[in-house]
């Protein structure tokens, strides 16, 4: 038994020495082709945001993350792109395109030879397998960060990589290799203690390949384009997958039995001095969609709320009852800049199987830059029992008109009293 | 021939009445007057009046200060006086009358009168002010998220008893400081009265807000009832506490309405942010007893909302240019 310890420990300090080996060797000959990406003020001259980046072609495309440049995709008057290199060059960089959806953009330097490049891998990673991030977290200077591939991520509607190992701020946009250095995922987020997600090559490929064949002509275009795909694809899986029905105490309230939607519960049963039940039951989408640092979309949210009065009169019940409905918010973070204000319409609603009457309120949002897209808040609240309520209500951000109304007709028709 | 001279304020109030029947009259501060005046800038021997068996003629005695007809700077010497004319002496004005002169018709008692005089009765008033209490209670106890005993709930409806009646007891004290009857009893009879009204208007209002869909127009017309009836409050006020023409009476209380309920929308106007991203909704609901209409069904709603996003596509446009 204690040869068997040794011999593990004897391997894995084995291993750990021959990845410092390997991660020197590839930074070594990578580091041509890694960059920090920033974004300068214009009228400061001062870098505003900092993020990595690498190339992956010999005439000067560079990939990293569209939030580490979505400041001069939003205002290109105000900042300028620059890159810095190993060697501490400096010069501007071009936008030439972008995704959205998957976090990527696309950026050009000047080039006067062939440069050296990062190939994307064929192949998606084995699970466990070794892989090395790359970037420059904090202004610190780049540096290589070993890891392991933990395949996707299990709820994610856009695939992401699970990637044990630390990714840090600053080093959103850069290549994630393999033992070959190839790339297989790059850098966008983590969640703290070595848990980071990268965005997997297959999306940047396909990127790449669209962008050689046919370069955007418009940034907006193009991202409007990919917002409206994506809605599209998102409510229609939701519309297409069962919805089951669930009690929520003497409610029967909907849930879509889909991975990425993720549920969440809670009652106030342990405060025995409430004057009334209740009990939440909230699902959401654990992603979205950034567009700028105070716009997100993309995101959908359901909550029910089931109250029973205990010792209440129905009046007091109903006061308590309205305020509890009041200050519903949209799910998402939206600017002036971004959105006009919610128009709203209530009215009171009998389902079609006429067993639950409700007040209900509906509320939408236009966005400024992407005029086919709305947020929408919708929020009924029963009210046909003395000392009983539900409350359901949902929002979903950057949907369409189309899609937005078919969702709310089957969300609608999906609520009822047991 | 008999004449009526009034001393009048500058206000044109009266102050004193003289009816004489000499045709020789004198005016001035010495006591060999007939009317004395105690102004100081009128001389002893001020004004003579006299009859001529056609004309009453005026003639200023060579005062320090002169007299004048208000309206100007005549002189007044020999002038023939008209009824109603309104001189000047001194600081002071005299109006003189003669017996056939017009006065105004009666003012009759308003049709309101009736009920001023039942709600001041003591019962009555003891009424209002116990059915505002209980309200004010009930309010309370509703808007409290615990259970509340009634003795919680007494602070909380004295204080805002007294509170509302700041405000009859602060127009009594008005009347009383401006030389009219204070009638306070009436004041407050009538302003519980009209609170209480107040909250039968925002039951009518809730119920409006909760049976009718936003596509219904008129749901803001509701608004203007308790608008209407500060408005009746403010004027009834008036009409007890002070003596004013009609037309007078309508400004004053229109004018108190308009800063009451202009002045605080002015202020939600400016607490109101520039962009709100929090969606403004109704969001009244009532027990299921308080339901009077029909409910909508799904395919009408879906047809509603269907709308708001022509609306939001235009809102979020029309930012645009700015």
């Amino acid at each position: 038994m204690k040869g068997f310890i040794t011999l593990i420990l004897l391997v894995s300090t084995s291993i750990s020495s021959f990845a410092v080996e390997q991660a020197e060797e590839i930074f070594k000959q990578l580091a041509p082709s890694l960059y920090q990406i920033r974004l300068i003020d214009k009228s400061s001259g001062e870098k505003s945001s900092i993020g990595s980046g690498f190339q992956i072609s010999s005439d000067g495309i560079i990939a990293t993350n569209y939030h580490v440049i979505s400041g001069f995709a939003r205002h290109p008057k105000k900042y300028r792109i620059e890159y810095l290199d190993h060697q501490g060059n400096k010069d501007e960089l071009i936008l030439q395109s972008v995704d959205v959806i998957n976090d990527l953009a696309l950026v050009k330097r000047k080039t006067d030879v062939e440069m050296p490049f990062f190939k994307l891998a064929q192949q998606v990673p084995m699970k466990g397998q070794e892989l090395f991030s790359l970037g420059n977290p904090h202004d610190l200077g780049m540096i290589v960060v070993p890891g392991t591939y933990n395949g996707l991520k299990k709820e994610s509607f856009n695939d992401r990589i699970h990637f044990t190992g630390s990714v840090n701020s600053g080093m959103s946009g850069g290549p994630v290799v393999n033992v070959q250095s190839e790339v297989v995922g790059v850098n966008v987020a983590t969640s703290g203690n070595q848990i980071g997600f990268l965005v997997p090559h297959d999306k940047l490929v396909t990127l790449f390949k669209a962008f050689n064949i046919d370069k955007p002509t418009s940034i907006k275009q193009q991202m409007s384009e990919q917002l409206s795909r994506n809605q599209a694809k998102l409510i229609t899986t939701l519309l297409n997958s069962p919805w089951k029905s669930k009690r929520l105490e003497n409610a029967i309230i909907p849930t879509i039995d889909v991975p990425f939607i993720r549920c969440w519960g809670d009652s106030n049963a342990d405060k025995t001095d409430a004057l009334f039940f209740a009990t939440v039951a909230s699902c959401s989408l654990d992603e979205n969609t950034y567009l700028s640092s105070n716009f997100f979309t993309g995101s959908i949210e359901m909550e029910f709320r089931y109250l029973q009065a205990k010792e209440l009169s129905a009046n007091k019940f109903y006061h308590l009852y309205e305020q509890q409905i009041q200050r519903a918010g949209p799910g998402n973070k939206a600017s002036k800049e971004d959105v006009s204000e919610f128009q709203c319409h209530h009215d009171i609603v009998k389902s079609n199987n006429q067993t639950i009457n409700s007040k209900s309120i509906f509320c939408t949002r236009g966005y400024k830059k992407f005029p086919q897209l709305f947020d929408v808040l919708y929020l009924s609240a029963s009210i046909d029992k003395d000392k009983q309520a539900l409350v359901s209500h949902f929002t979903m951000a950057g949907v369409e008109q189309s899609t937005a109304l078919a969702f709310t007709r089957k969300f609608m028709e999906s609520i009822s009293w047991k | 021939m008999e004449i009526i001279i009034e001393e009048i304020s500058r206000g044109h109030k009266l102050i004193g009445q003289h009816k004489l029947s000499k045709d020789d009259i004198l005016i001035g501060r010495g006591y060999q007057n007939d009317i004395i005046l105690s102004d100081p800038h009128i001389c002893p021997d001020h004004l003579q009046l006299k009859f001529n068996g056609e004309h009453w003629l005026i003639e200023d005695q060579g005062t320090i200060n002169g007299s004048y007809l208000e309206d100007g700077k005549t002189d007044l010497n020999n002038h023939i006086i008209n009824s109603g004319d309104i001189f000047s002496i001194g600081k002071s004005l005299l109006r003189i009358v003669f017996v056939n002169h017009p006065v105004a018709e009666t003012v009759r008692f308003s049709a309101f009168e009736n009920f001023i005089n039942i709600m001041r009765h003591p019962v009555m008033l003891a009424l209002s002010i116990s059915l505002f209490a209980v309200v004010t209670g009930y309010i309370f106890y509703l808007n409290r998220p615990t259970e509340a005993n009634l003795s919680q709930l007494l602070a909380p409806v004295i204080g805002m008893s007294l509170l509302f009646s700041a405000w009859p007891v602060g127009v009594a004290l008005m009347s009383h400081l401006t030389k009219h009857e204070a009638r306070i009893m009436t004041q407050l009879g009538i302003s519980f009265a009209f609170f209480n009204l107040l909250w039968v208007s925002d039951i009518i209002q809730s119920i409006v807000k909760f049976n009718f869909s936003s596509n219904w127009p008129l749901s803001n017309l509701f608004s203007l009832i308790p608008i209407a009836l500060a408005f009746c409050l403010f004027w009834l006020n008036s009409y007890i506490g002070f003596h004013m023409t009609a037309r007078r009476r309508i400004i004053v209380s229109a004018g108190l309405t308009l800063l009451f309920f202009g002045g605080s929308y002015l202020i939600q106007l400016s607490n109101k942010p520039e962009f709100s991203s929090r969606p403004h909704y109704d969001a009244t609901i009532m027990t299921p007893g308080f339901m009077i209409l029909p409910s909508s069904d799904v395919d009408k709603f879906i047809l509603d909302s269907e709308k708001l996003f022509a609306k939001a596509q235009k809102e979020a446009a029309k930012k645009k240019g700015e």
